[in-house]
Formats: structure tokens, sequence, C-alpha cells
């Protein structure tokens, strides 16, 4: 008898499982019934933007866009599908295994997928024993909680700072430090510009439409990912895009998108693209340094005046230092860009005012500091860093930067930390000699691997060793990479804790899941716009918690009740969710007194919103080129590094003093490993989705799935090449994993390149597309989820960030049998 | 029993009508009323109803109290205008009438009569009143409020940090209690209101000699006159008094600088890019402001750093003899402003000058005023791996 077997003999003789119920009717039957009966027109918003919501029958029936909305994102369409889900956590659910035996559970079961339903108490107390059980045996080095991501919007419900407050009042854990998106680009900004540059309010569009000649998309498609934004997104940029594409049409701005693929945005402006292989970016960007040195276009006064390290980058160059130069020629080979238009863009870029607006694609990938820092170096020798309409942006693509900021103060939030003086149950900060911050993509790492060493940005790194992990609204199993890796880790994970809506893959691969409501059943305040700061949005609660969700606020009210007498109390400082809405706006009008009108708090939640105006144009960098001096950068020098020496004298081998070439361990087009297999995989921000927020939404989701499974974009002569023509179903794999995907051949694709968008569900089944089996290593992913494929690896020693996009593929038809599609279902129930 | 015996003859010998004892009696007598008169008179302007006789009164400080819970409470307690404005004392309380005939002046006048002239007086006013409460540490306050009396365990943990430490000092409650019963004034170029209710305006009184931390960023004037700016003093940075004049003083910043440019910018330390202050072109290249001496390359850069010392005038407020209040308002301002999002690094994550780079790459989130701002980045830089080798 094998394992399998064994356990369909278990789920058959000793547990009842459950049949799963029906979904939407009687999903908005139920939700009808303990609903508040008043009906009408309510306010509330998301990343996706402000909406309107219907309330009939004491259920959503409509959501329209915000009245200021110009350039709604047709996500909205998803919303009340996020609700309504069948991937809806019902009620507080332990793994059948982890019921039984704790933590000696059968860790190799988990992601099988079977639960057992418990009540609120029981799973709590569950939860709170585990952590009692790690803090004892292990202290803080064995619990991580610090794995956070994007949340639903609301200050005051956010679901990371509440989990966090609430595991802090018990023990210490491990946390991170970085993001997935921008991980490299954050750390070796600060030593070239002086600032994160990603985060950062850039040049405002007004600006860059008015004094622009030519603007260069550097891997960058503001178009789709402007969708979305870390608050309430106004969509104010689209305007400027409207405004831009006429541009263009009148031929005032030159707009170039070097890209290996044809964007969203170069679509919607009929702008003019150049293509670049895939990885190639730093042989590009040398061999026009090269050409604007030969030819003399660069500005020797802003490099003299405002930089620092030229004189050490330009023997690298012209190739002294490693007797290779780096001529149109040299790049050519390795880029895909002919001589004659490397040449002819180097002069292009020169000729007059530029703005360069790079994406984050370039950065999450081995070596992603590279062409970050040489893009800087680029805008350097043009010498327009802090002119209206030139210099260099990273991120014009995020949350509306370019958007003047109104300059109102924004309202604080329910707090992540503890208060002062707070004491906790556990209290020990003895990490075993191991860290208690390690960089955000290391976590898996930092498992498989405890005590080890690394190096990360000038410090040195030791692995906790991780034996329990805490998430909440947050699913590593989108944005971390090599799922059958994650399941080696995973299995040596004691217990695995998951605070979520939907049944996300996190949740399959968790020991105790808690439902909690969405940003729809509760009541909140956002800001609307992050950078714009428009103003304040009302979040209307729309209906009461489906099923046993309760509110983020609420699960930890009565997790921090069981850590002792009065500590529900603490957590909460007493107030209760109008309460602390009422002080937040009221701190927040306090704040902007004599500056931003704002009434009452209750005028105010009655109106839905307050609006701060508009903001002054702005120009990143102006008052450093005005007087470098009184206000330099915050680069060790306070000028642009263009040889750093603090990064030097860390003496890493993959990130050396000056920007640099480097060869990846896997790259297309003649790149290694190309041989085996030649396909560059694109895992790309998804354009109908936020990250994997809104794949669960049925409805919405059916109206770009092919087959049921996530696009996969494929070109049409690789395509034809392997007999395959959109609606097909495809296994695209490595030697990492395999998943399958559903055909879209298009011409936008250029040959060696698919893109799969990351945030599609993982669905594992088993390796040949049998029902069972999707715990185990070597699944196949039925829905289509590229970091299945993807690798896992940090960018170098300095931001040991993910490098998502060094990441080679094979695709065939799908020839065996169908799998059902398994990441939406949620998990089979099983009786005790 | 002879000198008794006179005495008693002394008393009852008949003087020209009244026998001395009858005079006595009737002086004590008279006194008794006269001094009740007295008294009731006094007590009269002592109540609340004398003092918002006054139109002025009524309709501007009274209405203001009205809305505070020193008027209106769950226990019914309530201050009255004398309970604060009044020493309890007999002999303060003498002084304090005699000066009220300043009040009786304003009445008189119609000096503050109207909302505009009582606001165009407020600031005049609640300064006189501050610093009556400071000189006393305000005695007003602690006939009511005692420290002793406080239970701690019923107070927020933040309110517990915060009154602990001024128990340990019997600190003046009006130190961080201003605008408790009346609307603040306008503080004019006060900046940072939050901070500076927390920090203070400042010590009266700066000794020659003595060292102290700026509480604002502060401009920095040729002389003690002038008002030619000549620069700025960051925030929470150490000066020493050499001279104090009206209100401006001469103060010594030491400090290192980059050689490049006019060398205008002072900075904490050799080779740290933690601000100090900056100077405009022409006081940097004055004869006599600034004093240099050895000079040193930074290996992480390759720049020339010169060891400094600028001596400057400043205005004598905002002048704090203490750092820490700053850096616990730092603190709390950090943990609370930059968790919003993510967790906030531990300042010691990241050394002096990588902290000004990832602090200026996140501000565009964070809600905090340009005062507030240079000193949560001054405090990280302060607080960071370059001094507390306690990370990783």
């Amino acid at each position: 008898m094998n394992r399998r077997d064994f356990l369909k003999g278990l789920v058959g003789t000793s547990y009842v499982v459950l049949s799963g119920s029906s979904v939407l009717a009687p999903l908005n039957a139920l939700a009808a019934s303990g609903a508040d009966a008043s009906d009408g027109w309510l306010t509330t918003g998301s990343h996706m933007g402000a909406f309107k919501m219907k309330r009939k029958n004491g259920v959503i029936s409509e959501v329209i866009p915000f009245d200021t909305d110009m350039y709604p994102t047709d996500m909205i369409n998803g919303i009340k599908g996020l609700v309504y889900n069948e991937s809806r956590i019902r009620y507080p659910m332990v793994r059948l295994d982890f019921l039984l035996k704790g933590h000696q559970s059968d860790t190799k079961q988990r992601g099988d997928f079977r639960f057992v339903r418990v009540t609120w108490d029981k799973a709590l107390g569950l939860f709170k024993d585990s952590l009692d059980l790690i803090q004892t045996k292990y202290g803080p080095s064995g619990l991580h909680a610090g794995q956070t991501g994007w949340r639903a919007t609301g200050q005051l419900h956010s679901c990371t700072s509440h989990m966090q407050r609430a595991v802090a009042m018990h023990g210490n854990f491990v946390k991170k430090v970085g993001d997935y998106s921008t991980g490299a680009g954050q750390t070796i900004l600060p030593y070239v510009l002086g600032s994160t540059e990603v985060y950062a309010q850039g040049t405002s569009w007004s600006l860059i439409l008015e004094h622009s000649k030519t603007i260069i998309l550097w891997s960058n498609d503001p178009y789709k990912n402007l969708q979305v934004g870390w608050n309430a997104e106004t969509h104010e940029s689209y305007a400027y895009l409207a405004q831009l594409k006429e541009k263009v049409a009148k031929g005032e701005i030159r707009v170039i998108s070097i890209d290996p693929v044809v964007s969203k945005t170069q679509q919607y402006l009929g702008c003019e693209h150049l293509y670049i292989n895939p990885q190639t970016d730093v042989p590009f960007m040398l061999a026009i340094a090269h050409e604007m040195v030969e030819k003399n276009l660069l500005d020797n006064e802003f490099i003299e005046g405002y930089s620092l390290g030229f004189d050490k980058f330009l023997p690298y160059l012209q190739g002294q230092t490693d007797g290779v130069e780096k001529t149109p020629e040299w790049a050519s080979k390795i880029c895909g860009v002919s001589p004659e238009v490397i040449r002819d863009f180097a002069k292009v870029l020169t000729k007059d005012r530029t703005q360069i607006l790079m994406g984050w694609c370039v950065q999450r990938q081995q070596h992603g500091e590279q062409p970050y820092w040489m893009s800087a170096v680029l805008a350097t020798m043009i010498g327009q860093i802090g002119l209206p309409g030139g210099g260099i942006s990273y991120g014009h693509h995020y949350s509306g930067i370019g958007v003047p900021s109104s300059g109102a103060a924004a309202p604080g939030a329910f707090p992540r930390n503890l208060d002062d003086g707070q004491k906790q149950l556990f209290d020990s900060t003895d990490f075993n000699g191991a860290s208690s911050v390690i960089p955000v993509a290391r976590w898996i790492d930092s498992i498989l691997e405890p005590g080890k060493t690394i190096d990360a940005n000038g410090s040195k790194i030791t692995y906790p060793d991780i034996k329990m992990m805490v998430f909440s609204g947050n699913n590593p199993w989108n944005h971390h990479q090599d799922r059958n890796r994650m399941k080696e880790a995973f299995f040596k994970l004691e217990c695995i804790v998951s605070i979520d809506m939907n049944w996300t893959a996190a949740c399959r691969f968790s020991d105790i899941v808690l439902p909690a409501c969405t940003t729809f059943e509760r009541n909140d305040i956002d800001i609307y716009g992050s950078y714009a700061n428009r103003g304040l949005l009302a979040m209307q609660k729309m209906v009461e918690p489906l099923f046993e969700s309760l509110s983020d606020f609420e699960i930890f009210t009565r997790f921090a009740a069981l850590l002792g007498e009065g500590k529900a109390q603490e957590y909460t400082r007493g107030m209760n969710e109008h309460q602390w809405l009422e002080m937040l706006y009221n701190d927040c009008k306090a704040s902007n007194e004599g500056k931003f009108e704002m009434p009452s708090f209750e005028e105010f939640w009655k109106a839905g919103y307050v609006y701060f105006g508009e903001g002054k144009p702005w120009v990143r960098h102006q008052a450093f080129r005005d007087d470098p001096e009184i206000n330099p950068l915050g680069t060790p020098s306070g000028l642009i590094e263009i040889f750093s020496r603090k990064i030097a004298h860390y003496e890493y081998d993959d990130c050396p003093g000056h920007p640099t070439w480097m060869e990846k361990v896997e790259r297309s087009h003649g790149g290694p490993g190309s041989k085996k297999h030649p396909i560059w995989l694109q895992s790309c921000h998804p354009d109908k989705r936020l990250h994997s927020q809104m794949c669960e939404s049925t409805e919405f989701r059916e109206t770009y799935t092919v087959k049921g499974r996530e696009p996969v974009y494929l070109n049409p002569e690789d395509a034809k090449k392997r007999g395959i023509k959109s609606g097909d179903i495809v296994r695209v794999f490595n030697d990492r994993g395999q998943l399958l995907a559903g055909a879209v051949v298009s011409d936008k694709f250029p040959q060696g390149i698919i893109r799969i968008q990351e945030g599609a569900w993982y669905g594992p089944v088993g390796k040949d597309g049998s029902k069972e089996g999707g715990a185990e290593i070597g699944a196949l992913d039925s829905y289509g989820d590229p970091n299945t494929l993807t690798l896992d690896i940090g960018t170098s020693k300095l931001a040991q960030a993910c490098s998502a996009y060094t990441c080679l593929v094979d695709y065939e038809k799908y020839q065996g049998k169908v799998p059902a599609v398994s990441s939406f279902s949620g998990p089979i129930e099983i009786a005790l | 029993m002879r000198w008794l015996l006179n005495i008693w003859r002394t008393l009852t010998k008949p003087a020209k009508y009244l026998t001395l004892g009858t005079i006595s009696l009737s002086a004590f007598l008279m006194g008794i009323i006269f001094w009740g008169g007295f008294h009731t008179a006094l007590e009269a302007t002592n109540t609340e109803e004398f003092c918002i006789s006054c139109h002025g009164m009524e309709s501007m400080p009274y209405q203001e109290l009205k809305k505070t819970v020193h008027f209106s409470n769950s226990s019914g307690v309530r201050a009255t205008c004398p309970d604060c404005h009044v020493p309890h004392a007999f002999g303060p309380k003498m002084a304090r009438k005699l000066e009220a005939s300043h009040d009786v002046y304003g009445w008189l006048f119609n000096t503050i009569n109207t909302p505009e002239k009582y606001n165009a007086k407020r600031l005049e006013m609640a300064s006189r009143e501050w610093k009556r409460f400071d000189q006393n540490k305000s005695l007003a306050c602690k006939n009511c409020h005692q420290y002793e009396s406080m239970k701690w365990d019923s107070m927020s943990k933040l309110a517990q940090k915060q009154m602990k430490r001024a128990a340990e000092t019997d600190q003046s409650c009006i130190d961080c209690h201003k605008g408790i019963a009346h609307t603040l004034p306008d503080m004019g170029t006060a900046r940072a209101p939050e901070l500076i209710a927390e920090v203070g305006r400042g010590v009266s009184g700066l000794q020659v000699g003595q060292t102290y931390f700026s509480a604002l960023t502060k401009p920095l004037f040729f002389n003690d006159k002038t008002d030619v700016e000549a620069g700025t003093l960051n925030i929470a940075t150490k000066v020493k008094i050499l001279e104090v004049k009206g209100n401006r003083a001469k103060i010594g910043i030491d400090g290192w600088r980059k050689k490049i440019g006019a060398g205008r910018v002072i900075y904490y330390d050799f080779g740290l890019n933690i601000l100090s202050a900056q100077l405009t072109k022409d006081a940097a290249l004055e004869e006599g402001v600034i004093k240099t001496f050895e000079e040193k390359e930074d290996p992480m850069t390759g720049l020339i750093w010169q060891r400094v010392e600028a001596d400057i005038w400043t205005d004598s407020d905002y002048l704090l003899s203490d750092l820490q209040p700053l850096w616990d308002y730092a603190q709390s301002t950090y943990d609370t402003s930059c968790s919003v999002c993510h967790t906030q690094p531990a300042p010691a994550h990241f050394d002096a000058n990588t902290w000004p780079g990832m602090f200026q790459g996140m501000i565009s989130f964070v809600n905090m005023d340009q005062d507030t701002q240079a000193l949560v980045q001054k405090y990280l830089q302060e607080h960071s791996s370059t001094f507390d080798k306690s990370a990783h």
C-alpha cells in the first residue's frame, strides 16, 4: 500500500468527508439572513480605487466607481466576487493531522487540504498553545511572524498590524526587511542616489508633459500597473497618460519603450518599441555610456559637480580593468540590439530633454542591483537630474507617484507595535545567536539551513531555526519562488497559522486557518491616493461578516484575552471600532487645523469622504541640483556615487564598487541554460489582479482565463513549432516544477519569451494530473502559478532580494489527463 | 503676685474716657470686623462670578474653559478661575492681588473686550501665566493633582511613562499641559506644536559655558542684533553657550565639515552625515565665525573632512538642557508613524550614513512636519549601528 492509498483509506474509513457545499446561491442566502436589512448606496474602497456599493436585501448588489474616479479599473467588476466566493473561509479550521497530533503531526500531509472545522475558542486556544510551546522550547528565533505583504486597505483594520501587535504581546519573533517588489532597488539606490527612489515622490507628470521631449519607458508598464495603489487609488495618473498619448500622436513627445515584449502602455500610447533580450539591460546601458564617452555626448560639468567616482568607472567601461571594452559591438551580441541602434540611441538620450522612467522588473533578477545603478550612471552622464522633465525616476508606475501631493496630514493607524511599557507573556530577546531580522526573500533558506551565516548589505546574517510561521492577509505561496523548495522547507515547520478571508495557497499549507471578514464587512477609513493624498475615504460596512468570519480587530482582541486579565483591554486601548475611527479622524483633523478644512467626524462619515484639494507640481532632485552642498543626497558623500567605496569595501564578488555586467545563472537567447530550457519566463505584475488578490473572484477571473486556467502568452513561431494554438492547455516546466496554463498566442511576445503573470493561485494536483498528490514534491500546478517554476536565489550579497525574473523554462502541448483546477474550491472538510 | 496686681491696675485705671482694656478689646473687635470686611471684599474678587463680570473674561477664557474637563466632568468637581490663577497662600495671594491692577487697567481701557483684541494679546497673557506656573512648579495644579496620589496602573502606558518621569523631578505640570483649560495662543513661528508641547520651549536663563540642545531647527545670526540670517542650526544639536545678550545667545558648534564647496555644512562627527548646522556662504567665509582644526580623508568616500568650530548667534529660546526628551519623542513618533505600512527597522539596522537614504526614500508616505522629520532622522542616525553594535 503506498502513502496515497493509505491516506485515501484514512479518509474513507475513519473520517467522514463532508461533501463540498454548493457555492453562490447559498452564500447569498446566508448573507441575506444575517444582514442588516437597510438598503442603499454606501461609500468604500480598496487598493483598486474608491467606489460606491449598493446594498439590496442585505447583500452587495452593485459596485460602481466613485464620482471622482475618471479612470476606474475594470477590476471593480471583481469586487463583489471577493465577498461571495466559493473560496471563502467560513469558519476556523485546523488541518486534520495537526488537530490529532499537534506539533508531532505528519508535516508531509500539509497541502493535502484536509481540514476539520473547530470553534473560535478552540482555534485561538491552539494558536496560543503553539506559541507557548515554541517560545518555551526554542525562544523567539523559533517564530517568524514578520513575513507580511499587501493587505486589504484601511487604517484601522490593517491585518498585519493587528497580527503583529497581538503576537508581540505574547512574545518576540523573527522579522523581515525589504520586500519582494523592489528588494534590489531599494537597497542599491540609497548608495547611489541617496534614497530608495522606488518609494519616493517623483517629478510631477504635468512638468514631464511640459518639458520632456523624449520619455524612455524602461521595462515599465504604467498603464497596467497604475490600476492599483497602496491605499485607495485615485487613478489620476491616467489623465496624464491620456495627455501623453495625444502628444505622442502629435509628435510633440517621443516615447520609447525598452522592453522584451510589447507592453500594454506601448499599445495604449502608440509609442515606439526598442526590443532587448531579457536580462541584458546592463550591457546595453554600458554600450550607450561607451558611445557617449566616444562621441563626447556627456555632461562633464554635471558629472564633476554632482557625482563621485566616474574616473574609477571609466577604465572598466573602456576595458582597461577586465580587457573587455564595452562597445556597442560587444553589447549587441548579448542584448540583441544592433550597434547602429545603440549608437543612435545614445544620441536620442542626449539630444534634448529626456525623462527616463524605470520599471521594477529589471531589478527582480539575479544582480538586479546593476541595471538600477547603471541607469543612474546614464542619467548622471546625460546631466538632467533635477531638471523638470529630465533625469530618472523609479516609481512613476506605482501608486500615483507623479501626481502632486496635497500636503495634508494623513491619518494614523491602529498600532502595529506594543505600547510603551506593555509586558509580554514571553519577553525573551535571546535569538540563540541568530539574526532577529532577515532579508524578506531569504526565509525559506533560513528554514532549510538554520545557523548558516550569509552576507547582506554590509552585515552578516545568521539564519534562525524557524519552527512556526504566522501569516495574516499575506500569501507567500504566491510571492515566494520555487514551490517545491517551499514544500521541503514546510516539512520542517511544526506549526503554521494563516488568517485570511479566502482559501489562498498559504492557507492550504497551514495548520490553523482563521477566517477574517472582507473589507466590506467592517468600518474603516483610508487615505484617498497614496502619494496624491487627495483626501480621506470612509469605508462603510456593507454587510455583517459572513459565516463565522470576524474582523482582524475582533480576532486579535479575542486572542489577546487569552494572554491574561486585562490584556484585551490593553490590546484595544479600551476603544471599540467606532471610537478608534473617530479618534484617528479627529487626530488627523487636529493635524490639519488651519491648513485643510475638515468637517466633524459625523459629517465626514455621512458624506463618505473629505477632499484636500490638489498639490503643487514638483521636481525630484531639484533642490540637490540647486545647491548640492546644502541639499546633499543621502549617499555617504552626499553626491551621486558612480563608484561606491562603501560597496567596494564589502568585497562582494556579485556586487563590486561600480555597475558591472555579470552573466546570470540562467539566461535565454544564447545565455547559460538556454540549450536545455530555451524560453525566458516573464512573471510580471498582473493586469487583472493585485498580486494574488482578486484571483479567486470567480466571474471576473473567467473573463481572462483559458479553459479555466491562467493564460500563458506565447510567441506565434515558438507555439507553432510545438504544435500549440490559442486555447490549448500547455504544460510549462523546468527542473524545478511544472504547471498547466491556457495558451494565448500573440505577436506581442517575441521568440524565446513567454509571460505568465504572477498572482495566479497555486493549485497543486498529482504529478500526472491525478487528483491526489498535490502535497507532494513535483506536483503539477493545475492553474498556472509562475512561481512554481522560478528560481529561489538572492540577487546578490548586497540586497539578497528575490530573483524571479532569472528563470528559464520550456513548454509543450499538454497531452496528459486534464485535472480540474484545484485552486479555488476550499478544503476537503473532514468530520471527526 | 505684685506684678499681676500692677497689670490689673493699669488695665482698670480710667483713661480719659475709656479704660485701656476697653480700648484694646474694641480694637480687637474692630480688627475682626475690618478684617472680615476686607476678607469678604477680597474673597468677592476671588470668585468666578467676579472674574467673569468683565465682558472680556466672560466671552473668551470662560467660554473656552466651559468646553474642558476642568469645567465639566463625571465627578462634578470643577476648577474656577481663581483656583488656577490666584495663589492659595496669603503672601503670594496678596502679591497677585496687587498685580491684578493690570486687569483693572485692561477693564477700564477695553484692551481685551473683543475676540480680535483678546487673541492679539493671548500669547502675552498666556506667557505671563505660564511663567507664573513655572515659578512654583505649577502649585495651583498640585493643590488638587498630586504625583504621590496618582494611580499609575489606571493610566495608559504612554501616560505612565511620561508621568513617572515628571514625578521623579517634580516637574511643573504646565511644561506639558499648556492649553489644558484655554485655547493655546497662536505661537507665531512656533513649529512642530506636538513636539514643543512635549519638550517645552527651552530653558530660561542660559548659563554661559554650559551645553544645550536645540529643540527646533533654529535660525543663526551674525550678531546679537541683526535679523540677517547666517544659516540654520539643526534640531537636536549640541551647542555651548559662549555669551548671552538680551534675547540672543552666542553659541559654539563643534563638528566636522567636508572640504567641498564653501564648506558651509557642519556635521556631528568625522565622516558622519549627521547634520549639525548649515551656514550661508557669507557666514562661512566671515572672519572669526569658523575656527578650523585637523583634516582627515574619509575612506568611504575619499572626501577630505576638517574639524571645525563655528561661533555664531541664535535666539535664546528653544534650547534644552537635556537631549533625552527629544529622543523619546523621536522614538515614539518613529515607532508609530513608520509602522503603518510595514515593521519599522530597528534604528541599529542601518548605519548612520545609510539612514538618510532609507528615511528620505520612505518619507513621502509619512506624516511629519519638517522639524519632526529632521529630528527622527537624526535620532535614527545617532542610534544606528554606527553607535549601537547590538544589531544582528
